[in-house]
């Protein structure tokens, strides 16, 4: 696309969002990937439409304020990504964009202080574990409560498990076919611990030494992707410092959102110091079924015990596993290995749940609408458990498939592997 | 992949009050759900998938016929010029205003009936093209025109651009499967049209909402084939694999579909998808026989292969259904994975005489090297459609020496009895041409039709008719070629 963006003045990130718009031939192949577009029909909330508008703001041409409620109601799901045949980066654009943008930008006091609280609790287990202990008991009054603060009450599970405190070491057992760093994550310390302590079980039952580094943190996507650049720069900085790639077979994680959010840090560093440590570190990073795909296919993991009776499990494409990451094949191979399993496909699998971070804080009408869809299809399967590999996609799943009235267990992959392992499912 | 709006979703109402006398009035009559008139909303509204034209002076996104019908009142009252729009996937720029206009875009006019015992769908203008055959196939039915943007196109845009695709070969473009429409005229005024004499929808079928605004179709649902193969060819040289399909379908071959591209866009779609396509080809064909006799189709796949071989092609059969069809999103991708190479293109859409293809195929690959810019060709080569595609960067390249190939090129078709427009249109972008490929007396027939149905001139204006010209003033040489810029700044 044709553009007068002054990239000179804008410095790294500048040219991070001129290359992208150059790259968009305006075709519209995006459109249909795009699940604001398929709710609202309108191109202003597709991606084509918001990177035109984007470029128009960028030149100086469109006020930052009018295009902006267009620009926020994007997932970030890069579901756009996976449609795009010329190749536009549309992540490095959106999340450039709104790092340039949010200085600009004139919120009300309740939003700031909305928008705070969440970049504070989000990346910080031990908070966000009390915070979400009074939502627990604040949740009978959800209904009376305005929808800014029913959403992430409506997130909530019936029940919040304690927190556990992961071993700082965990030994391979038997011959050590590899260590790896793992990166814990933060909303699913509070929400999910037994995601963690299932990948440290299963790893280490394959030979794989698993090290947590001490001085970790929250990965920074949460605030990358909500324009609170600086905020982000700080927790990348934090991690670079964790976690040295050249002690590590590879860094895992376990939470699609976060392995993404590492493997972006050459871009947000892009043109400062660290960027070369950046992109050393972003080439060891893998999302744990990638990691143990290539285990499988590189002399094998250990058997599953088969299941006590055919199990369907429904496979939810997290975004940041299909469209940021590529990762769709390796899940679906891993549930294939164990006696019993067959793998269901999703309609609409390519359709973002609506959870793609804080989004169901921040428009949760949108993410609601997602999250039923979501459900709707999931159901639709038939299915006798429901697999994803990311929490946020956890949460949202699990809530509105209760919504609408289904038991159906939801579990991380590698649970689901764990369980095969002990034999339990 | 969604491809409808399965329910009602409460739309975001504009942010700001109407910005135009015109929007006033629609806001009033419509309410302001379906009325866009910020500037950051029309901005969105002015450009296709090749063109941007003018920013709209206001949008409307109606959600029924009568909705279209008080859009065009009140436009008509407004003296403002009407231009439809559909998902804007289209490459003449037919849905991109040239002039301040209404737009009225159909996406939210998305209801879709299946008829299983007529073999019938009535699909408003915004139903997605493949969502027809979605709906179709439980009731053991498809709508087989396939145009490469099918899961984006909407059926109104593919029935303006009369939209073609690879099946087109052996099943026929959009129009050959209308059995009625709907459409508003220029005064607002609903029609019903059949086939029959005299086939007013056939007139309406590729205007381009030049004449009308087709805002309901019945359409021909057909059985899918119960067999289907798929075959790749690729050569040393591109007129090799012209000179293999006229051998093919000469010996009795009917694919269902027959498709070519050159080495560029080999190299593009593969950095796209990685599927491990012939990067060193000069050119690819790839080949569809089907059929509901297994015997048949193998053996219209073993004559192509035959021909293909004959003319040094090397060859190889799709192992798979799942191969066959990465193969062919591999060939729906090629359009925009052009952008990887330059950031702009000229496309064209140029049908010649099968006899013709070797000669055609090799004398625009010498225009295009001869020009110094970079030129890459791929079409539905089995009836003859080709897309030479120019790829430029309007920084860098003039837009001079772009139409001056891209003229060269459509002269080329034309010298081999050829015609401009196989299935993308006409629109903005070869209008300019239209002139040296339609004869005057033809040209003032379709001036005469233009004036009968839209004497304001209002339905979406600038599109493909030449300005009118006395037919004794006809010389070729005084058709401007650079009327429309390309990506022009709205």
């Amino acid at each position: 696309m044709n553009h007068d963006i002054p990239v000179g003045q804008l410095g790294a990130q500048g040219e991070i969002m001129a290359h992208a718009i150059d790259a968009c031939v305006h075709c519209g192949f995006c459109l249909p990937a795009c699940p604001t577009y398929a709710l609202l029909g309108d191109e202003m909330d597709s991606p084509r439409g918001r990177i035109f508008l984007m470029k128009e703001v960028l030149e100086g041409e469109l006020p930052l304020f009018d295009a902006a409620p267009h620009l926020d109601r994007c997932l970030g799901c890069m579901g756009c990504v996976t449609a795009c045949p010329s190749g536009v980066p549309y992540g490095e654009l959106i999340t450039s964009f709104r790092g340039w943008s949010e200085p600009q930008r004139e919120r009300s006091a309740f939003d700031k202080a909305k928008r705070a609280a969440i970049l504070k609790i989000l990346p910080a287990p031990k908070l966000f574990s009390v915070a979400a202990r009074i939502g627990q008991y604040a949740k009978p009054l959800a209904p009376l409560l305005p929808s800014a603060l029913r959403s992430p009450l409506d997130l909530l599970p019936e029940h919040v498990p304690a927190m556990q405190n992961l071993p700082r070491f965990t030994p391979a057992q038997g011959e050590r076919r590899a260590r790896v760093a793992f990166l814990e994550g933060c909303a699913q310390q509070a929400l999910a611990p037994n995601f963690n302590a299932a990948t440290l079980r299963v790893l280490a039952h394959n030979g794989v030494e698993v090290v947590i580094p001490g001085g970790q943190g929250c990965c920074g996507a949460a605030a990358l992707h909500t324009g609170a650049r600086g905020e982000a720069l700080k927790l990348a900085r934090a991690n670079l410092k964790a976690f040295n790639p050249d002690d590590y077979d590879a860094i895992l994680s376990n939470a699609g959102g976060c392995g993404a959010g590492l493997r972006e840090y050459p871009e947000v560093l892009r043109g400062l110091p660290e960027e070369q440590a950046a992109q050393a570190l972003s080439a060891k990073v893998m999302d744990i079924s990638t990691f143990l795909a290539h285990l499988s296919e590189d002399g094998g993991l250990e058997p599953f015990e088969p299941t006590s009776r055919p199990l369907s499990v429904a496979y939810h494409d997290a975004c940041h596993l299909a469209h940021a990451q590529g990762i769709r094949a390796q899940p679906r191979a891993l549930l294939r290995l164990i006696p019993g399993v067959t793998v269901l496909e999703v309609p609409e699998g390519d359709l973002c749940c609506g959870s793609a971070g804080t989004y169901n804080l921040e428009q949760p009408d949108l993410a609601s609408q997602l999250g039923a869809r979501k459900a709707g299809n999931v159901l639709s399967t038939k299915p006798d458990l429901v697999a994803s590999g990311n929490i946020g996609c956890h949460t949202q799943l699990q809530s509105h498939l209760r919504r609408q009235g289904s038991k159906v267990p939801v579990h991380h992959t590698i649970e689901i592997l764990d369980l095969a392992y002990r034999g339990e499912l | 992949m969604s491809l409808m709006t399965t329910k009602r979703t409460p739309k975001p109402v504009s942010t700001s009050r109407p910005l135009s006398p015109l929007a006033a009035e629609l806001t009033r009559l419509l309410g302001p759900q379906k009325v866009l008139s910020s500037r950051a909303e029309r901005l969105n509204y002015g450009y296709d998938a090749i063109l941007v034209g003018k920013t709209p002076l206001c949008v409307v996104l109606p959600e029924s016929t009568a909705d279209v019908v008080a859009a065009v009142r009140a436009a008509r009252a407004a003296g403002v010029p009407i231009v439809g729009r559909g998902a804007a996937s289209g490459l003449s720029g037919g849905a991109a205003p040239l002039e301040e206009s209404l737009v009225i875009a159909f996406t939210r006019m998305t209801r879709l009936e299946i008829f299983a015992a007529q073999r019938e769908a009535r699909a408003q203008a915004g139903v997605i093209t493949l969502a027809i055959s979605d709906a179709a196939r439980p009731h053991g039915l498809v709508y087989p025109p396939d145009p490469a943007s099918f899961r984006t196109s909407t059926i109104g845009g593919n029935l303006a651009e009369n939209a073609g695709g690879p099946m087109c070969f052996k099943y026929g473009v959009t129009g050959d499967y209308v059995k009625a429409l709907e459409f508003v005229d220029a005064d607002g005024e609903v029609h019903h049209l059949t086939r029959g004499a005299f086939d007013l929808a056939g007139l309406l079928i590729g205007s381009e909402g030049t004449l009308g605004l087709i805002t309901e179709a019945t359409l021909r649902l057909s059985t899918p084939p119960r067999f289907t193969r798929t075959l790749m060819s690729h050569f040393a040289e591109v007129g090799q694999a012209a000179q293999a399909v006229s051998e093919a379908i000469a010996a009795g071959a009917v694919p269902s579909k027959l498709e070519f591209m050159d080495r560029a866009c080999v190299g593009a779609v593969e950095d796209y998808l990685q599927i491990g396509l012939p990067r060193e080809a000069e050119a690819v064909l790839l080949v569809d026989t089907d059929g509901e006799d297994l015997a048949t189709v193998e053996e219209e796949l073993a004559l192509v292969e035959a021909a293909c071989l004959h003319h040094g092609g090397k060859v190889r059969r799709a192992a798979s259904d799942a191969d066959s069809a990465a193969l062919w999103r591999a060939r729906r991708s090629i359009s925009p994975s052009l952008g990887r190479i330059r950031p702009q293109r000229m496309n064209e859409d140029i049908v010649v005489p099968r006899s013709s293809l070797a000669e055609v195929v090799r004398e625009i690959k010498a225009l295009g090297e001869a020009s110094g810019l970079r030129l890459v060709q791929f079409g539905h080569i089995g009836d003859g459609n080709l897309h030479p595609n120019i790829l430029f960067d309007p920084r860098r390249e003039s837009s001079e020496k772009v139409h001056e190939l891209a003229h060269q090129v459509a002269q080329v078709a034309i010298r081999h009895g050829g015609v401009l427009s196989g299935e993308h249109g006409i629109g903005a972008m070869k209008r300019g041409f239209m002139a040296e490929a339609v004869d005057p007396v033809t040209i003032s027939a379709l001036w005469s039709v233009k004036h009968a149905l839209d004497p304001q001139g209002r339905l979406n204006p600038g599109k493909i008719l030449p300005d009118e010209i006395r037919s004794d003033e006809i010389r070729s040489d005084e058709i401007s070629l650079d009327e429309i810029s390309l990506d022009a700044r709205p």
